[in-house]
């Protein structure tokens, strides 16, 4: 008979899978550290690949007129990619934002160049028509129930039809100064250390402040070493951001453009009820949409929130190229996926941080640039980024522990 | 040798140390139809699981004897070489394939190439089709042309391609209507003429009695009678398949009921792929305040999609209308039932209640979120004493508020969906079996805070299929039965008896008596 079997089978409910116990446990352990570490991980990657381009280049990839026009060169795709990240989290896709990349800029240029209208009203229209745009995706998406892969690809299509169309194909040119400083200027020296001072107190100041709160709720408190380890690495990698790019030109607009971005998108991911929602949306949609919530209203806020980012990286490509290319942006939604791919975002939806995808776009510019100071050729330029984004989906899939 | 095609003798099976099956016997004889009775969760399923070895030889005790000798199948394929078929509930087939395609899915004819013989499919399938008596299914075309009862006939004839030698027919009818089930009928019977067994699992009385043979009653896992059905009326099934031990689980508490709060009035909710097909039909009620409503009937019977209907969550056409204190309500969607004063807690806990990756805490706060943030800034101290305040009151364990709540025991689960739904205060409180896999302990203390509920003022409607707890709990019983509103009994004496007729019997016969 096998009833003592049953009967020990019954006894431990709930713990680990009773076959091939020792081994299973081990690797759980090992998968369980990475996805929580992932950041961490990702950091580590970034240093492997500038060690490598360093020892390849004999230190041309580290001097800092090269990292801070690395830097320059990730801003358009982590604009993109930190309102893709929302997109993704939902559980959607934006297909459309390159092309919607260079209608805008091309609109911006034309307000520019042709109309010479005043900068803040060209910032503001384009800002306002890459919300509708967003909007429109939106509105197909969660009122009419089409899929917004299929959406946002005739968007794609659609936007760069409409681009070519008013710019005629050709490239619109010169823009003006001011508009051009958007993309091209860099801030004075004793700005940058100000506002790393600043941003560094700010940490401190929401660091002490989260300890009291879980002090407060019996929560478990992490050990006041690690949160000063936190803190002593975030203030030695702000400080040597700062003094890296002062000894070059000072901050790149752009550069600091995206980072209050990253504040901002951060603050409202984890604080607000928007932020919220978009997690649960991704997470359950249907048990999000019978707690009461209107789910389709989030989803439009979210494509509008993309829309205005593409406004954003639009009138900083045009800004940087002084001039609305009808190319701009081909193929940067892609990029800005891969980004937020690499940087740990789940395309199954519900999970994924700003900060990540800022890393993985750091990580594609740092291949971009790195394999183009190499000149290796275009084609394997291509192929290295193909596959380094399946590796990373791969990994991300391998070591998900399973619910 | 034996004079039976099956035995399955004292089969007993066991889910992570809860007997499902304990003890079962089932007899078929060849060429006898076996009608298997049994109320909600009674066993059925499982015991034709075993049978078909979905259940592989091992995972469960027993035996079972076929044509005299012992099966130990390790799959459904050898019991189907064996000529076991079962026929599920949900149909299976691939709707865009045709007929033919579809009866021999996996077992297509091939040329001496090795491609699929066409030519060579269709004939076989037409001259099944004709051999039972189907001419008006033409094989050659998808399987998508033809209404559910077709298909119906079109997955025995599948079965019967098999050379099926008994048949295992899972609730076959639950989707057809009663044109299509008087064939269906028919064709049971044609196959019992030609000597093919079947097992035939219904709650619908009027059909196992019209066909089967020998009934056969399990209730809680446990075999509870066989007999010929020539011995039998319905009502002695009936009198089998209940008398569940009522004990003192339910701590019923007195509670004031008074004026009527809420009101469904002609509810009438179709079906998302049949769209001729009315899964509630015109249903009317109104409830007290204080008041808790059972809602009873049998899996199917529309319970779920009338309170989903209600609630805004339908994603099929519904129509009828809810008023709330004598003022109707323009509910689109579950936002508006929510805003208004009314809560549901869904019936699948993993798909609809909780969001897995989030924590307990912010899986509570979900339908509230925006008291907590007046400017959109979620202030977290005051979330945090709400959720604190919650875990406490609904004993909800968990070993942090952050940690998610997918970590959870079902019943801790189903405890903080429960939170999630009772934090904006609603008037009227839907619980969609709330005490689905859900252990004792917290089934206990889940009786205990409707009762609480109920004093408080609310309005409590609990679909539920376990008839002691809505005999247990419920003020008044609704009994819907195939759509329809078949009784609505104030909870005085009442018996299972009453409610199971209820739902099992069409209002005609009530209307006879």
């Amino acid at each position: 008979m096998n009833k003592p079997a049953l009967a020990t089978t019954t006894a431990p409910a709930g713990s680990a899978p009773a076959r091939n116990p020792g081994f299973g446990l081990k690797l759980d352990h090992v998968k369980g550290a990475f996805s929580r570490y992932k950041i961490l991980a990702l950091v580590l990657a970034v240093a492997v690949i500038w060690a490598l381009f360093w020892q390849l280049t004999d230190g041309d990839f580290l001097t800092a007129r090269n990292f801070s026009n690395l830097l320059r060169q990730m801003s358009i795709t982590g604009m993109l990619a930190s309102g893709m990240v929302f997109v993704i989290v939902l559980g959607e896709i934006d297909l459309s934002i390159g092309s919607l990349l260079g209608l805008l800029g091309g609109i911006a240029a034309i307000l520019d160049v042709t109309y010479q209208l005043p900068l803040p009203l060209t910032l503001l229209v384009v800002m306002l028509l890459g919300i509708a745009a967003g909007m429109f995706n939106g509105f197909w998406v969660a009122y009419l129930g089409i899929p917004s892969f299929i959406v946002t690809l005739a968007g794609m299509l659609v936007f760069r039809g409409i681009l070519l169309g008013i710019t005629g194909g050709v490239t619109i040119s010169p823009a003006s100064a001011p508009l051009v400083a958007i993309g091209q200027s860099y801030l004075p020296d004793i700005i940058g250390y100000v506002l790393a001072a600043g941003v560094l107190a700010l940490l401190v100041f929401v660091s002490v402040q989260a300890r009291g709160r879980r002090q407060h709720h019996a929560l478990e408190v992490p050990p006041l070493w690690l949160d000063g380890l936190k803190l002593f690495a975030a203030a030695a990698a702000i400080g040597g951001f700062v003094y890296a790019v002062d000894s070059y030109r000072g901050v790149p607009t752009p550069v600091l453009v995206l980072l209050v971005l990253l504040g901002v998108f951060t603050l409202m991911a984890r604080r607000t009820v928007f932020g919220r929602r978009i997690y649960a949306i991704g997470g359950n949609l249907e048990a999000t949409r019978l707690s009461g919530v209107n789910v389709q209203r989030i989803k439009l806020l979210v494509f509008a929130l993309m829309g205005l980012m593409a406004a954003l990286a639009g009138i900083t490509t045009t800004a940087r190229l002084a001039a609305g290319s009808p190319s701009a942006g081909s193929l940067q939604e892609l990029d800005a996926i891969a980004s937020c791919v690499i940087g740990g975002t789940s395309l199954r939806g519900g999970s994924g941080t700003v900060f990540g995808a800022l890393i993985g776009a750091l990580i594609m510019a740092s291949l971009d640039n790195g394999m183009s100071m190499l000149s290796v050729d275009t084609f394997w330029q291509m192929i290295v980024k193909g596959v380094i984004l399946l590796l990373a989906v791969w990994l991300d899939i391998a070591t998900s522990v399973k619910r | 040798m034996s004079e039976y095609l099956l035995e399955m003798r004292r089969i007993i099976k066991e889910f992570s140390g809860v007997r499902a099956l304990n003890g079962i016997d089932l007899a078929v004889k060849p060429g006898e139809c076996v009608g298997l009775c049994g109320e909600n969760g009674a066993g059925k399923s499982t015991m034709m699981k075993v049978l078909s070895a979905v259940y592989p030889y091992g995972t469960w005790q027993g035996e079972i004897l076929w044509d005299g000798h012992e099966l130990r199948a390790s799959g459904v394929r050898e019991t189907e070489d064996a000529g076991i078929v079962i026929i599920h509930q949900e149909l299976m087939l691939v709707p865009q394939l045709s007929v033919a395609e579809n009866i021999f899915l996996g077992r297509e004819p091939k040329t001496r190439s090795g491609l699929i013989d066409f030519d060579a499919m269709i004939a076989r399938a037409t001259a099944l089709l004709n051999d039972l008596r189907m001419p008006n299914i033409n094989a050659a075309k998808p399987v998508s042309n033809y209404a559910g009862g077709e298909q119906q006939l079109i997955e025995i004839a599948k079965a019967l391609s098999k050379n099926a030698r008994l048949l295992i027919l899972d609730e076959p009818t639950s989707s057809l209507t009663r044109r299509e089930i008087d064939v269906l009928l028919d064709l049971v019977r044609d196959l019992k003429r030609r000597g093919t067994a079947c097992v035939y699992i219904s709650h619908k009385l009027d059909e196992i009695e019209a066909i089967s043979d020998s009934v056969t009653v399990i209730r809680d896992g446990a075999f509870v009678g066989s007999a010929p059905m020539a011995q039998l009326t319905q009502a002695d099934i009936i009198r089998m398949m209940v008398g569940r031990e009522m004990n003192n689980l339910f701590p019923r508490e007195q509670h004031e009921i008074g004026e009527v709060v809420f009101e469904a009035r002609n509810f009438t909710v179709w079906d998302l792929e049949n769209r001729q097909r009315k899964r509630v039909d015109d249903i009317s009620f109104a409830i007290r305040r204080g008041e808790i409503v059972g809602i009873a009937g049998l899996v199917g019977a529309g319970r779920t999609e009338l309170v989903s209907a209600i609630f805004g969550a339908w994603r099929g056409t519904s129509e009828g209308t809810v008023w709330l204190g004598g003022k109707q309500l323009r509910i689109r969607a579950p936002s508006d039932a929510v805003r208004a004063g009314i809560c549901m807690v869904p019936e699948d806990r993993k798909a609809h209640g909780i969001v897995p990756q989030m924590g307990v805490g912010q899986n509570m706060t979900m339908a509230v979120l925006d008291s907590f943030a007046p400017g959109g800034l979620i202030n977290e101290a005051a979330e945090m004493n709400a959720i604190g305040r919650d875990i406490a009151r609904m004993r909800i364990k968990t070993a942090s508020p952050i940690l998610p709540i997918s970590n959870l025991s079902g019943g801790n689960q189903q405890k903080a969906v429960i939170a999630k739904m009772l934090a904006p205060a609603p008037k009227v409180l839907i619980l969609d079996e709330p005490t689905r896999g859900v252990d004792v302990g917290a089934k206990y203390e889940i009786y205990k805070l409707i009762f609480a509920l109920a004093r408080t003022g609310t309005a409590v409607i609990m679909v539920s299929s376990e008839m002691p707890e809505v005999l247990g709990i419920s003020d008044r019983v609704l009994v819907i039965g195939e759509g329809e509103l078949r009784g609505n009994f104030v909870n005085d004496g009442l018996t299972q008896e009453q409610v199971l007729s209820a739902a099992i019997l069409p209002a005609h016969s009530h209307a006879a008596e």
